[in-house]
């Protein structure tokens, strides 16, 4: 007890002295959590993924690759409101960024799969996506010799679908967007964040955003009904199949509408929002949530300031900002 | 052959027992090594694993049912690592036991139905838990909104209120109490309470619309989340996954208390196997030390021996070397008695012509004419005085000079036999010098070769014979095919024709119901091979001395010493060539065939 009251001691002392701030800073204890650094993985695997990811042919018209809808400069998405199938009619959804994906504890926005393997599997074979089937894709990879090598010096049975969807999530788990300004802050750099992006931070909390989107990922670790105070649908109209959300998977009552809280991570570079693509900005995003999610009623001067917050989730990728 | 067979059946045997010792030894350590308690220890430590993260995820529930934390990251986390580790478990190989596979299958999938009810229940609780604490934490704010809207009243105003302020508080406490205890009581208290801030409100200022609405919304939330909550709560702490992981336990313990049963079943076999292997090799042991005293008296008893052996064989040996010199010089002595014979018996055969031929000088001697020139002297010395009358006037005296011309014709004949018989006598004689002088370089390989005139040559060999024959009124056909002169060892060829006439004659020697005939015949084989054969109809030989009569020895004659044919045969081989005889049976004659190679003289030998 004494030892770490020393220990205190000696830290406000140094903080008091104010020699450097980077020496002292020490991780903030907050819900939100900072990004983990990227895991040390095999790199033929993941320059093989990478390879995969910008692969056309894994769909079935050899029109859309991985990277067509999550573009990795735009935020890991496009910005429609809803991309463009292989046979260029649009999804049922929004599509959600790549970057940081392997952080959620499931993937698609009713979480129907556990793992990103699992999510490659589906969007594959999916009829409205690349509308392909796994063994025409291990065959047309097959007959390419680049990938028969690449395959066989990172899997020693080849190409199979399997070897395809671990290599294209081990390129997925590198694809962390490390050092937002946010990362920053709760690495112990409080200087970081101006006065108003801290308010917003504070403001966040209070309203309870943080309820659901916290964690290392800020978000995309629980399913929540969209529409707890409200509903949303009936005010938006319209209703869609899409909108039933994990009901489609579980086909409870309880799940009607209730979809997996999305990463916050990136927010601001991500527009259009929710599954649904209904907001176009931040700002709208932040009303809907207020009203239906949150019940409350904040003044326009704390909806700026947790907006301004938001914008401080924006990281980095390939060594600059998104 | 059967010791042999009989000892590879052994060592078959024994090697068969080798193995068959080797093997089980080796299987019964292989099953007591096969330690399995460390992949028990294994598996129970991953299943303890999961066991404490089942707690962690329990605690972590409670923590984020009391609001000490905003984060569900530690609510997710132990399932994944706990999916991890399941799979890890599964990787491995620790279920052995296959009577009850089925259980332990059974056990492992009601673990992971568990698990999977859990983690539903937990993402349930996750939700319903994130807007209820929020409406929890939002319940003082809202109530201070409402408050701070009736302080903003007159006194007037706030005396009239005064009854929805108690009874908005009133709403707050229950709803937080309601949040504690949640009860069906509190529960209508609460039902009651929002029904008269709904009815107070329309008493209520515009301006409270906003908050009292806020209120009773998050109010009502609270009704409704608060159950579900704990109802999630009470059900998550219901769902057995560590009562599972226990019974995965419990398998795992049966299933090490009989795998370790088997093994130490296994040890004591080993140990049994050990005792009787030691036993063995005891038993052998002790064979073996008495085989080699065994061997060792032996050694020693064959040592002796072997000492006497030595001293006998050494002794034997000196015997044997006085008995080969012994046999050397028998051997040579009868080398010398062969070649003596040999020597004798050509010589005989040339020294029988020799004879006749002395025999026929002293005869004609004899019988000379010369003596008619002795007579005819004794007359002209008679009459002396008058010889010319005598010549010409007597008897006698006229005959005279004829008689004298006759005599001098029958002297000059008889000189010519005379010269004639003793030419072949000095022929003979050259003959029996070469014999000598052949046998004396007595390897007699050394092969002279000499143009030879075959039809001159088998007229020598007649004409040594020629007493003989004509004695035993032989006669001689002779069939000589025009052979140009050949080079060959003259002197061997005529031993032989001079033998094999010889012979013939003396195989008709008891012949006297048909003429005595010798057929000689020289012919040239196609192959460049010269043939004679010397036929003749006497005795014939029987066939059970076909095969002798070329034997040294071999003779059918009082007189003879068996040395001729073998002789003969011995100079055909000399010359590079055969002698055969063939004959259709006693009484039926012979034939002897001498086949040599012919090389014609004037080309190269």
């Amino acid at each position: 007890m004494s030892e770490v009251s020393r220990y205190r001691f000696g830290v406000m002392l140094v903080l008091c002295s104010g020699l450097t701030q980077s020496l002292a800073a020490a991780p903030l204890d907050e819900a939100l959590k900072p990004l983990p650094p990227v895991p040390a993985l095999d790199p033929a695997k993941v320059e093989l993924g990478r390879r995969l990811f910008n692969e056309p042919r894994l769909s079935v018209n050899n029109t859309l690759s991985c990277a067509s809808c999550h573009q990795l400069e735009t935020g890991g998405a496009d910005n429609k409101p809803f991309s463009l199938g292989f046979d260029g009619k649009p999804v049922q959804v929004n599509t959600p960024s790549v970057f940081n994906a392997s952080l959620n504890f499931k993937q698609f926005w009713n979480g129907r799969v556990d793992t990103l393997q699992a999510q490659i599997e589906q969007v594959v074979i999916s009829p409205m996506e690349m509308g392909s089937d796994w063994n025409t894709v291990v065959q047309n990879l097959t007959a390419l010799p680049l990938y028969q090598r690449a395959f066989s010096q990172a899997y020693p049975d080849g190409v199979t679908a399997a070897n395809v969807q671990n290599a294209l999530a081990t390129y997925e788990r590198t694809l962390l967007t490390p050092n937002s300004r946010f990362d920053q802050y709760l690495l112990g750099n409080t200087e970081i964040l101006t006065l108003q992006e801290k308010y917003g931070y504070q403001r966040f909390k209070d309203y309870g955003c943080i309820a659901c989107h916290q964690g290392i990922n800020i978000g995309g670790n629980m399913f929540q009904k969209f529409g707890v105070m409200g509903d949303y649908f009936k005010a938006r109209g319209n209703p869609v199949e899409a909108d039933l959300g994990r009901y489609l998977v579980t086909q409870e009552e309880d799940d009607r509408h209730v979809f997996k809280v999305p990463s916050l991570r990136n927010v601001a570079v991500t527009a259009p929002y929710f599954h649904d693509a209904s907001a176009k900005t931040l700002e709208e995003a932040v009303d809907v949530m207020f009203k239906y999610q949150l019940g409350r009623n904040p003044n326009q001067e704390d909806k700026d300031l947790i907006v301004q917050f938001l914008k401080t989730l924006t990281g980095e990728w390939a060594g600059k900002p998104l | 052959m059967t010791t042999q067979s009989r000892r590879r059946f052994t060592q078959f045997v024994l090697g068969l027992v080798t193995v068959l010792l080797a093997s089980t030894l080796v299987f019964l350590y292989l099953k007591a090594a096969r330690d399995q308690t460390a992949s028990y220890t294994q598996s129970r430590d991953l299943i303890r694993q999961l066991q404490q993260l089942n707690a962690q995820w329990d605690s972590e529930v409670l923590k984020a049912r009391i609001a000490i934390t905003h984060n569900y990251d530690p609510l997710v986390t132990p399932l994944t690592e706990m999916t991890r580790i399941w799979a890890e478990l599964n990787r491995r190989d620790t279920y052995h036991n296959p009577s009850d596979l089925s259980g332990w299958q059974a056990t492992q999938a009601a673990y992971q139905i568990a698990v999977q009810e859990k983690a539903r229940l937990v993402d349930q609780f996750k939700s319903h838990n994130a807007v209820l604490r929020n409406s929890l934490a939002f319940l003082p704010t809202a109530e201070d909104d409402i408050q701070a809207q009736f302080n903003r009243l007159d006194d007037e105003g706030r005396l009239q209120l005064q009854g929805v302020a108690t009874d908005t508080y009133d709403l707050l406490l229950s709803s937080l109490e309601f949040a504690q205890v949640t009860s069906d009581d509190r529960a209508a208290d609460i039902l009651v309470g929002l029904g008269k801030l709904a009815t107070n409100k329309e008493q209520l200022p515009s301006e409270f619309q906003g908050p009292v609405d806020l209120l009773s919304n998050h109010i009502a939330l609270i009704l409704r989340e608060q159950p579900v909550v704990n109802n999630l709560l009470e059900r998550i702490a219901e769902v057995p996954v560590a009562e599972r992981l226990d019974d995965l336990t419990t398998h795992l313990d049966q299933d090490q208390q009989a795998a370790d049963r088997i093994d130490h079943q296994y040890h004591r076999y080993l140990l049994i196997f050990s005792t009787l292997l030691v036993a063995m090799l005891l038993y052998l042991a002790v064979r073996l030390l008495r085989s080699f005293a065994e061997i060792n008296r032996v050694n020693r008893e064959l040592q002796a021996a072997n000492e006497t052996l030595e001293q006998r064989v050494e002794r034997r040996t000196q015997q044997l070397k006085d008995a080969q010199s012994e046999l050397l010089d028998s051997a040579r002595q009868a080398g010398m008695a062969e070649i003596a014979t040999n020597v004798l018996h050509n010589v005989g055969n040339v020294l029988n012509s020799v004879n006749i031929s002395a025999d026929l000088v002293t005869r004609k001697l004899r019988s000379s004419k010369a003596l008619g020139l002795g007579k005819a002297m004794q007359l002209i010395n008679e009459h002396k005085a008058d010889l010319g009358t005598f010549l010409t006037d007597d008897e006698k005296g006229k005959l005279l000079p004829g008689y004298l011309n006759q005599l001098v014709d029958a002297i000059a004949s008889e000189q010519q036999a005379m010269t004639d018989e003793l030419a072949q006598l000095s022929k003979s004689v050259d003959h029996i010098k070469d014999i000598v002088s052949t046998q004396q370089s007595y390897a007699g390989a050394s092969t002279l070769l000499e143009p030879v005139h075959i039809s001159a040559l088998m007229e020598d060999a007649l004409r040594m014979n020629a007493g003989a024959l004509s004695r035993h009124h032989v006669t001689v056909v002779k069939e000589y095919a025009q052979i140009p002169e050949i080079l060959a060892d003259k002197h061997r060829l005529l031993l032989i024709m001079v033998n094999l006439i010889s012979n013939a004659k003396y195989a008709m020697s008891k012949l006297s119901d048909r003429p005595r005939q010798i057929t000689l015949k020289v012919q040239a084989r196609e192959d460049n091979i010269l043939q004679i054969s010397v036929k003749d109809d006497g005795e014939g030989i029987p066939a059970e001395n076909m095969t002798r009569i070329f034997t040294h020895g071999f003779t059918t004659r009082k007189e003879g010493h068996g040395f001729g044919l073998h002789s003969c045969a011995l100079a055909a081989v000399e010359m590079n060539g055969q002698l055969s005889a063939h004959s259709d049976g006693p009484g039926l004659g012979a034939v002897f065939t001498l086949t040599i190679p012919m090389t014609p003289a004037g080309s190269p030998a």
